[in-house]
Parts: structure tokens; sequence; C-alpha cells
């Protein structure tokens, strides 16, 4: 075991000045995704942009999804100041489940199964920008 | 008729936030219920505050509400201060106590807000702030029955029941349902078999389309919290058997525990629960989750 002590860069008390350049904030922002794992075209994913979106059988709905097990507005997604999507049954014959759980409404997280009819999706929660 | 049940706060005992309680919630105790326009709320824990934000986005020119607390520990008041909607002057509340001149409540809801606590004296709430009561035990809100039951719970706990065309309710946290077992050293000899659960709660929850409970421990922390006023989560699946109601709520998440604690949890009362009847839906209760019933 060697008694000298060796000069390194944490014991040294003297910082060098230089001029300090700003790096670039994180730009790294990723939406929110709803991928259908079962259903009609499965497997696919949808990234949520928009503020909110109406799901359903209908053609005019935002994500139009060709099932008769869905109502033709079967659910809203909004987008909260949060950041996080709000799911919003919309009085729909069949339903919505969260993780199995028939709901009326819920704030999704990450990794959450939403199941309308036969139609299954997992909710990937995005990251928003700082 | 449809009541939509709201979860805005589904913590126990102080709030929790944070990445690990992100999705169970850390806000304690607070639950809406609506009854077509009825406004019932159950506690008034952080997650109030809110609420009471959301209160103000509905479009409403005024708002009344019927608070009913299960008790006034910190974590089921602290929110009071912060609902916006009892500083509007339009706006009436009523709080209940459980019986005749029991005014508890309310004077905890105003003695909490005294300046050695907080800054706005309850005086200045500018909305009309009623204390009510119920009679006998029950009260009929808007045809909604309104039940109390006594919980077992340091310094006293109370379940609520609401009742309207065949549809219930059932708010019960803060309740150590273990200490009330007919023969509580069975359950430590064999944990699988079933608890019996004392009649009158179980008459009480009977049926309920939706049971919110209390189930702050897992059996293994429970022998080390015996008297702290909550049960074992897979004793509120027994009393769920039991009282044959169609869903239970698991509530009060214990502060200790992140979400894929609380998820362990709900596992392993799913599965206790399937043993018996399938059927039981066991879920969760958790921020921002919201059901109909009816
Ligand atoms: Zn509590
Ligand atoms: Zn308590």
């Amino acid at each position: 075991m060697s008694s000298s002590k060796t000069k390194n860069d944490w014991n040294d008390e003297s910082t060098s000045e230089i001029s300090v350049t700003l790096l670039p904030l994180s730009t790294e922002q990723t939406p929110s995704v709803l991928e259908m794992v079962q259903g009609p075209g499965a497997p696919r994913n949808y990234e949520l942009h928009r503020p909110e979106y109406i799901v359903g059988r209908s053609v005019e709905c935002d994500l139009p999804i060709n099932s008769t097990d869905l109502s033709r507005r079967h659910v809203t997604l909004r987008r909260l100041p949060s950041g996080q999507f709000n799911l919003v049954d919309l009085q729909s014959r069949n339903g919505v489940f969260v993780n199995g759980v028939k709901v009326h409404s819920a704030v999704l997280h990450d990794g959450d199964s939403v199941q309308l009819g036969s139609v299954l999706f997992i909710f990937h929660e995005g990251r928003a920008s700082s | 008729m449809t009541f939509i049940v709201q979860f805005w706060g589904t913590r126990g005992s102080i709030p929790t936030p944070g990445h690990l309680t992100k999705r169970y919630g850390g806000n304690t105790s607070c639950v809406e219920l609506r009854c077509d326009d009825t406004l019932f709320i159950c506690d008034g824990g952080t997650g109030l505050r809110e609420l009471g934000a959301d209160l103000l986005t509905r479009g409403h020119k005024t708002i009344t509400g019927h608070f009913f607390y299960s008790h006034t520990h910190w974590d089921h008041i602290q929110g009071f201060p912060f609902f916006t909607p009892a500083y509007i002057p339009q706006n009436t509340f009523h709080v209940y106590g459980t019986a005749e001149g029991d005014r508890r409540t309310y004077e905890l809801l105003s003695g909490q807000m005294r300046s050695d606590y907080f800054p706005v004296d309850f005086g200045e709430l500018r909305s009309n702030i009623v204390a009510s009561h119920l009679d006998g035990g029950t009260r009929t809100i808007d045809g909604v029955a309104v039940t109390v039951f006594e919980q077992h719970h340091p310094g006293r706990s109370w379940a609520y029941s609401f009742v309207k065309d065949g549809h219930k309710v059932v708010y019960a946290t803060d309740n150590e349902i273990d200490l009330t077992l007919p023969d509580p050293a069975r359950v430590v000899a064999d944990p699988i078999a079933p608890r019996a659960i004392p009649d009158a709660f179980r008459r009480f929850c009977h049926g309920a389309d939706l049971l919110i409970s209390d189930a702050q421990y897992f059996d293994d922390e429970y022998t080390k919290k015996v008297g702290w006023g909550h049960p074992r989560a897979t004793t509120v699946v027994d009393l769920a058997l039991q009282a044959e109601v169609k869903q239970v709520a698991l509530f009060h998440h214990d502060p200790m525990h992140g979400d894929v604690d609380v998820d362990r949890k709900i596992a392993l009362c799913k599965e206790r629960a399937a043993r018996t009847n399938p059927q039981l839906q066991v879920f969760g209760a958790r921020e921002g989750l919201s059901l109909r019933i009816g």
C-alpha cells in the first residue's frame, strides 16, 4: 500500500475559467400513443398530437375504428393541462374498460389497457417538452 | 338515475406526491358522488382541492354540495381550506354530522382554519356553509337515502351508504375491520380461510353496486399495525364477498406503498376473490378514475 498521495482533479481546488456556452435544452418530446394490439388493422399505433380525439365506428371520428362492437362515437380522449389524456365514455353501448374495469372516465397512465368491445389498446404516455 | 363516482384522492394518512405513486395518486381521501344533479362529497382530503377546481369549470352558476366526512383526521379534512367553491358567495355546502346536535365535523373544519394553522379565517368563506345532520342515522337528500354506520377506528369513524332506485354505493374508509372479527387468531393461523364479517356491517354493505373500502395493509404488515385503524386488504375481499357487492374499490392506500406495491395488493385481493366468486370485480381506487353506476 503506497503512502504517496497522488494529485487528482477532485482534490484540485483551482478551477480554470472558461467562457460558458449554453448547451441546447433537450428537445426530446414524444407524443402519447394509443397502440392497437387487437382489432381491425392491428397492430398499429395512433400518435396523439391533438388536444382531443373522438374514437368510434363512424368515419367522422378522429380515430375511426371499423368494428361493429364500437358505438358510432364511443369515447373521447382529451388532453388535460397536465399533458395527460383523460378518456371519457360517450355512453357507448359496450362500455369502456381500463385495465379490465368498466369506467366512465379515466386519466390514462403509461401501460394502461383500454378495451372497447373486442378492440384492445395499450396506452403509452408521451413525454412533453419542458 | 345514474351515480357517477369519481376518485380525487385515494391515499391514506398523508399525501405522497412523486413518481412512485403516480398512477394511484398521492392525494388523500376525497370521493365525488354525483346523482343526476346532486353533488355528494365524501371526505375533504387533499384531493378536494382538485375537485374544487374542476367544479368551477363545469359551468354551474351556483354549486350546492353535501359533505359527508368519515372522520376528521388530517388526511380527511386537509383539502377543505383549499376548496375554492367555498369562497364563492352563491354556493352552498352542507356539512353533515352523524346525529342531531353533532357539530364536531363542522367545528373541526372551522378550527383547522384558525390563524395558527391557516391564513384565511373560516368566517371569510363567502359561501353558505351549513352544519347539517342525519336523523336517526339516515337522511334522504334529493331522493338519495344516505345512511351512516359507525366503524372501528381510533377516535371513531363512519361509513356512509347512498341508495337510490335500487342502486347503492358505500363509502367506508378508515375502518379496522380485522379488530371486529369474531376470531382474529384464526386469521393468523389460517390466512386462507374466509373471515366471518360481523353481521351488522355485512348488512350495511349488502348488495352494493360499489363498495369503496379502506384496504391499507398487506397481511404481514397488518400484524405490526394492529390498532392503527386500518384493515388487511384481504379482509375487505371477504367483506365484499359476504356482503355480495358487485365491485369493490380498494382505497386509502398506504403512504409507504408505491404503484407496484398497490398493484401487488390488488393482485392478491383478486386472487382471493376469484377463489370464491370470480364475478366480484376488485380494483384499486386511483385518482382521475370515475365509474357510472345505474
Ligand atoms: Zn385516513
Ligand atoms: Zn383516520
